[in-house]
């Protein structure tokens, strides 16, 4: 072993006695960073994670956009079934609409789905808090939860919808009576904006309502366990007539996507300066190392040691500490992440109540996802942080003259 | 100069006309004002004089650690003053142990690693160095002790640690800076014992610094310092 790693390996740990203090606040610093570092991403990735999941569960991972309302030709139909990767698919139609309940209004979101196909496509029952998918008709709908509260309606309740085709038929003296339909069923997703303003009906009654006789808005398509959806997309794109495009469930929602990663960017990089200023510690103590061990550098010069070997040996406790650090940060992020519910749990207890926590947070457990790629990044970037902390000290040391270094009282 | 030539090829350690001077406020102080010297191998040489008379300074440009304004230097055959102070680094650590008044051990590492350090940092640490490391502790009497931090041993068994680090690499000559100021006179008597002794087994040259003149009169060759010159 070359004597500078030998040298700062004792000197951070030596045998036969304690732990220095020094070492060990430098580590804990370094661990608390990477460890905040791994459980925030962690925790944002969970909630990509869900997120992403939310979305392929409520529009497949592929939807087929028409740039115009189009028709379900057989065209379109055999190009997705030509596709290997494609497990089914079903047409949709999407709108905005006025909903009355008793006199209370609502503007939400509509969307008509061919109620024999989308089963295969998106687990609608899978979120339906009352009612039945099976009483779904032309006649009904089923509205999301925070909708049907703040409209006061339960399952059974009618509703009045009022859509845009109404006003066209102003414009030619034609007065066409808004749609009245029974309240089906009442689901809960789980996401804020969905919860809050979407109603889901037959394709039949969306397409009565916007006039779109036998067009439809696109598909949502769902992809065998396993398949690419960039690939799934390229095939579809290159069968599909001109009218239609394919995109991913990540394309679909770009924006959205675009404001999570960049949140996520963001947290990362402002704990980031956690490490930044753990390693800001490791330079201030190794510097006084330095001071305090003149005499010892001195001494390693006269016994022949190089100067860029004395370096060596703090660039080495800097690349020790971060090592050593980012194990204990590790360790602990993932412990803190494996009790994570636990905590909020204990935290919310003293702040609000679990029910408030939910209701304004949307969910109960907080999620955890930990991209491997995510641990490598926090890894490499701690343990180049440390091992640069230690350049400063390195220099200073490799600067001290012997002669001067051992006069040095 | 061809005479002077020969002498230094015969010696381990030769130094001559050597300069040192250091800037005191206005004035300039010399401090080596012409030094000659020549050691021969296994020969022990002690150098005394009074506080400030260049003893320290001299031991510092033989060992390589200073540069001296002018003169020459050779280590055995090689032209010492004509190296650069990395190049007289990288030879200094096999061709010459040094002995300080506070023994400057490591405080992280055992007696046995702080005498293996000297051959960890010229090469590597195999069976053979480990071997001597053994030997030399046995031989300064710590052969129980090796195991044991400097935090843990005397003064007297401190020095004799730095004693046998300085011996690991045999090298051709030691040089002891007032070994014994630190340490009472019975136990630097022990040490000086111990140099001699060890030097004169290893056939190791010995230039001993010391303000005792009966630690002196042990060398075969008492040197003392004064005004920068020997006299």
């Amino acid at each position: 072993m070359p004597w500078p790693l030998y040298l700062a390996l004792k000197q951070l740990f030596p045998s036969g006695r304690r732990l220095p203090f020094f070492t060990i606040i430098s580590i804990m610093g370094v661990g608390l960073g990477v460890a905040l570092m791994l459980v925030s991403t962690s925790v944002m990735g969970g909630f990509g994670h869900q997120i992403k999941q939310m979305i392929i569960d409520t529009q497949g991972e592929v939807q087929i956009r028409g740039r115009r309302p189009m028709e379900a030709t057989e065209a379109v139909e055999s190009a997705i079934a030509q596709v290997p990767a494609v497990a089914a698919a079903a047409p949709y139609a999407q709108g905005v609409v006025m909903l009355e309940y008793e006199h209370h209004p609502a503007f939400p979101v509509i969307q008509g789905f061919d109620l024999e196909r989308i089963r295969q496509v998106i687990p609608l029952e899978r979120y339906l808090t009352a009612g039945a998918l099976d009483d779904l008709d032309d006649d009904s709908v089923i509205l999301s939860s925070l909708l049907a509260e703040s409209l006061g309606v339960g399952v059974g309740g009618k509703v009045s919808i009022y859509s845009p085709l109404m006003l066209e038929r102003m414009k030619r003296n034609e007065v066409l009576l808004p749609r009245e339909v029974r309240v089906a069923g009442i689901f809960r997703i789980g996401h804020q904006q969905l919860d809050s303003s979407t109603v889901i009906c037959s394709l039949r009654l969306m397409q009565d309502l916007y006039g779109l006789q036998q067009l439809i808005h696109g598909y949502n398509v769902r992809l065998k366990p396993g398949a690419d959806p960039d690939a799934a997309v390229a095939a579809l794109d290159a069968l599909l007539p001109p009218v239609a495009q394919a995109l991913t469930w990540f394309d679909a929602n770009a924006d959205f996507q675009a404001v999570l990663s960049f949140e996520r960017n963001m947290i990362f990089f402002l704990l980031t300066f956690i490490v930044v200023v753990a390693a800001f510690s490791i330079t201030s103590s190794l510097l006084v190392t330095v001071v305090r061990k003149t005499r010892e550098i001195g001494l390693l010069g006269a016994m022949g040691g190089r100067a860029r070997s004395v370096a060596a040996c703090f660039c080495f406790q800097g690349l020790f500490i971060g090592a050593g650090g980012t194990v204990a940060g590790l360790g602990l992020g993932f412990l803190l992440l494996h009790y994570r519910n636990a905590l909020v749990q204990f935290i919310a207890s003293f702040t609000m109540g679990q029910e408030v926590f939910v209701k304004f947070y949307q969910f109960s457990n907080l999620p955890a996802h930990t991209e491997p790629k995510d641990v490598v990044i926090i890894v490499v970037f701690s343990i180049i942080a440390s091992t640069l902390a230690g350049l400063i000290p390195a220099w200073r040391a490799a600067r001290l003259k012997p002669v001067e270094a051992l006069r040095s009282e | 100069m061809a005479s002077a030539l020969q002498s230094f090829s015969s010696s381990v350690l030769s130094a001559s006309g050597l300069r040192k001077t250091y800037p005191s406020g206005d004035r300039v102080l010399a401090v080596l004002s012409g030094v000659d010297l020549t050691v021969a191998a296994g020969e022990s040489v002690s150098i005394r004089g009074e506080s400030g008379s260049g003893k320290s300074t001299l031991l510092n440009i033989l060992a390589g650690l200073d540069r001296p304004d002018a003169g020459e230097l050779f280590w055995a055959a090689e032209a010492a003053h004509q190296l650069s102070l990395g190049e007289l680094t990288a030879r200094r650590g096999r061709f010459l142990g040094m002995v300080f008044q506070s023994y400057y051990l490591i405080p992280e590492l055992d007696a046995f690693a702080n005498v293996l350090m000297g051959a960890r940092m010229v090469g590597g640490v195999g069976a053979a160095e480990r071997a001597r490391a053994t030997a030399l502790l046995q031989r300064v009497g710590l052969a129980e002790r090796g195991h044991h931090l400097p935090s843990h041993l005397s003064g007297g068994e401190r020095q004799r640690v730095a004693v046998a680090r300085a011996l690991m690499n045999r090298p051709q000559v030691i040089l002891a800076d007032e070994p014994t100021g630190n340490l009472d006179e019975r136990t630097g008597d022990s040490i000086i014992e111990l140099l001699l002794g060890v030097c004169a087994e290893e056939k190791t040259a010995l230039v001993l610094v010391t303000h005792n003149p009966a630690h002196a009169a042990k060398t075969a060759r008492q040197l003392f310092l004064h005004d920068g010159r020997f006299v």
